[in-house]
């Protein structure tokens, strides 16, 4: 079988850890995720080691792998399992590594449409073969880099003639809805999607789109008439509901066809922020020539030294410059920004450039992704999943320290436990905007005077230096900024 | 016999694909939809919705 050129892997799961199931695949009990010895598997039952037998055969399977669209997947030897957890299953494949896990409330507009696009796509080319997916979740979809990947193997089934997508509702709910949500009314998703792990529902989308707005592009069929027909249908079974339809002549082109309307409505469905949002912005990242230099050639030289690193965070990366500088250095990086318009910018920059090493997600660090989901670990908190061996955090403390009034210790601690899993290569750059920076300056003005007396740079620096090994330091020529590279202690230090 | 799928698809979405996919599924589901009502006439006439 034909897999996508390997990306490195990231995670820092131990080699011969025993297996572990993953939280968030239990829904479909014919199958499940797990991770074993730092590699992912999949358990398959025995319908679903039968169905998987039928897809590796198939030639558009193949083809899809080939391309890099579906995540990389082959039939685990039993042999090579330890501690094999595959008595209870039939058949263990073994998948590619997904670099960093993201969720549908990380991406940006153009990252959700791109990964409904791709959905729509593996469809179409399983359905004229014979096969369809029994969901049509944004949970389908990981990212490597800028680029999507369909994982959830497990969904594959042949298709029963004459039946419509089983997915549909959830596409629209967890996809479509989204998309609508910000393409026509200009509301962020993000937080919907965050509060619900199964999306939007169509009823509640239709208070929205009352009055003209009901004649947007998608509206009345899949949202008013589609809510219309649920309430209707409430009490009939899809069993029935399929046979009648069945009966009725429903058929494969007729899938296809709804395939192919919502793939055109979903290619029409654009955002751009209006025209104030970036003239408001530009001023929140100024430097001059002399600074710019200088802090590139910093920031280089510190990725430069010591291991390669696996994961790269960069946090408030913004134009993703210092992101990009990063992946030259580093087999991921994954730039986190709190302005989806931002985010959405840098997503379709990257993916224009084909870039497979940076991911780019929106994410509020004073509010950074929970847990969620049944137990809140079906969906991992970004603290969960944020191991890094290096962290940028490049004139983004002031936002936190003065925008945000988090407290200046917790957020150097914050700063340093995300290298917890690093070891000894970890390595954390930080910029310290000086209190007297016109941008410091400015954030500090919309607060009491005196209410962050210790924002300043010696205590920055000796909250720093108790954490960390101040490797490196270096005060941009404009004098109002001064970085520091560092690499944190043993964490049997004791804090003051 | 395959065992039913995991998820519940929706009554009411799995029949609007029908209307979703052009001329040829308004047509099966204005059929379908037909096929209700007379059926329903006919077993129960006397019965409202
Ligand atoms: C001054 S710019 C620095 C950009 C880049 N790191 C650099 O050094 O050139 C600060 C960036 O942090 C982002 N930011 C501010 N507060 C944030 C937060 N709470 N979470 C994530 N990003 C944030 C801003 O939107 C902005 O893009």
């Amino acid at each position: 079988m034909v897999a996508p050129p390997p990306v490195p892997a990231t995670f820092t799961t131990a080699p011969d850890s025993p297996p572990r199931a993953d939280p968030g695949s239990f829904r479909d009990p014919a199958n499940r995720v797990f991770h074993a010895d730092g590699q992912v598997f999949r358990g398959l039952g025995p319908q679903a080691a039968e169905d998987w037998r039928a897809l590796a055969g198939a030639e558009f399977f193949g083809r899809l792998l080939a391309d890099g669209k579906i995540c990389g997947t082959e039939t685990a030897d039993p042999e090579t399992l330890s501690a094999n957890p595959v008595g209870q299953w039939a058949t263990v494949l073994r998948h590619e590594r997904i670099p960093f896990v993201s969720y549908p409330y990380e991406w940006s507009f153009a990252m959700l449409r791109d990964a409904a696009l791709l959905h729509l796509e593996i469809l179409r080319t399983a359905v004229p073969a014979g096969f369809t997916t029994k969901d049509g979740s944004a949970y389908n979809l990981q990212w490597r880099g800028a680029e999507p990947v369909f994982i959830d193997i497990g969904s594959f089934e042949p298709a029963r003639d004459g039946e419509p997508w089983a997915g549909y509702r959830q596409f629209c709910q967890t996809l479509l809805y989204p998309l609508l949500l910000q393409a026509h009314l200009g509301l962020d998703f993000q937080p919907w999607l965050r509060s619900r792990i199964d999306g939007i529902e169509a009823g509640e989308l239709r208070k929205l789109f009352g009055g003209t707005r009901r004649f947007r592009a998608g509206v009345l069929k899949h949202v008013h008439l589609h809510d219309a027909i649920q309430s209707r249908y409430a009490a009939a079974s899809t069993g029935t509901v399929r046979a009648e339809l069945k009966d009725a002549g429903f058929s494969r082109e007729l899938v296809l066809a709804t395939l192919g309307a919502l793939r055109k409505l979903v290619g029409r469905l654009d955002w751009q922020p209006p025209a104030s949002h970036w003239s408001g912005y530009r001023e929140t990242c100024t430097y001059s020539d002399a600074d710019r230099e200088a802090k590139e050639r910093f920031v280089a030289e510190a990725l430069a030294e010591g291991d390669r690193s696996r994961l790269v965070l960069d946090l408030g990366a913004n134009d993703g410059t210092y992101s990009r500088l990063a992946a030259g250095y580093a087999d991921y990086v994954v730039a986190v920004e709190s302005d989806p318009a931002v985010v959405d910018q840098l997503y379709r920059r990257l993916r224009a450039d084909g870039e497979r090493r940076v991911l780019p997600l929106v994410m509020d660090l004073a509010d950074p992704s929970p847990g969620g989901g049944w137990r809140g670990v079906e969906r991992g908190s970004f603290a969960a999943r944020a191991e890094a061996d290096v962290v940028l955090a490049l004139a983004v403390v002031h936002h936190l320290a003065i925008g945000r009034n988090v407290p200046l210790p917790e957020v150097v601690d914050w700063l340093v436990g995300l290298l917890t899993t690093a070891g000894a290569g970890g390595r954390l750059v930080v910029e310290f905007v000086h209190p007297d920076d016109p941008m410091a300056a400015r954030l500090l003005a919309n607060k009491p005077a005196g209410l962050f007396p210790d924002y300043r740079r010696e205590e920055f620096e000796r909250l720093l230096g108790q954490r960390c090994t101040i490797v490196r330091r270096l005060e941009l020529p404009s004098g109002t900024r001064t970085l520091y590279l560092g690499t944190p202690r043993d964490l049997g230090t004791p804090r003051g | 016999m395959r065992s039913l799928a995991y998820l519940d698809a929706g009554s009411g979405s799995l029949i609007v694909q029908a209307v979703v996919g052009g001329v040829a599924g308004v047509a099966v589901a204005a059929k379908l939809y037909w096929r209700r009502l007379t059926s329903r006439f006919r077993k129960q006439p006397s019965k409202q919705d």
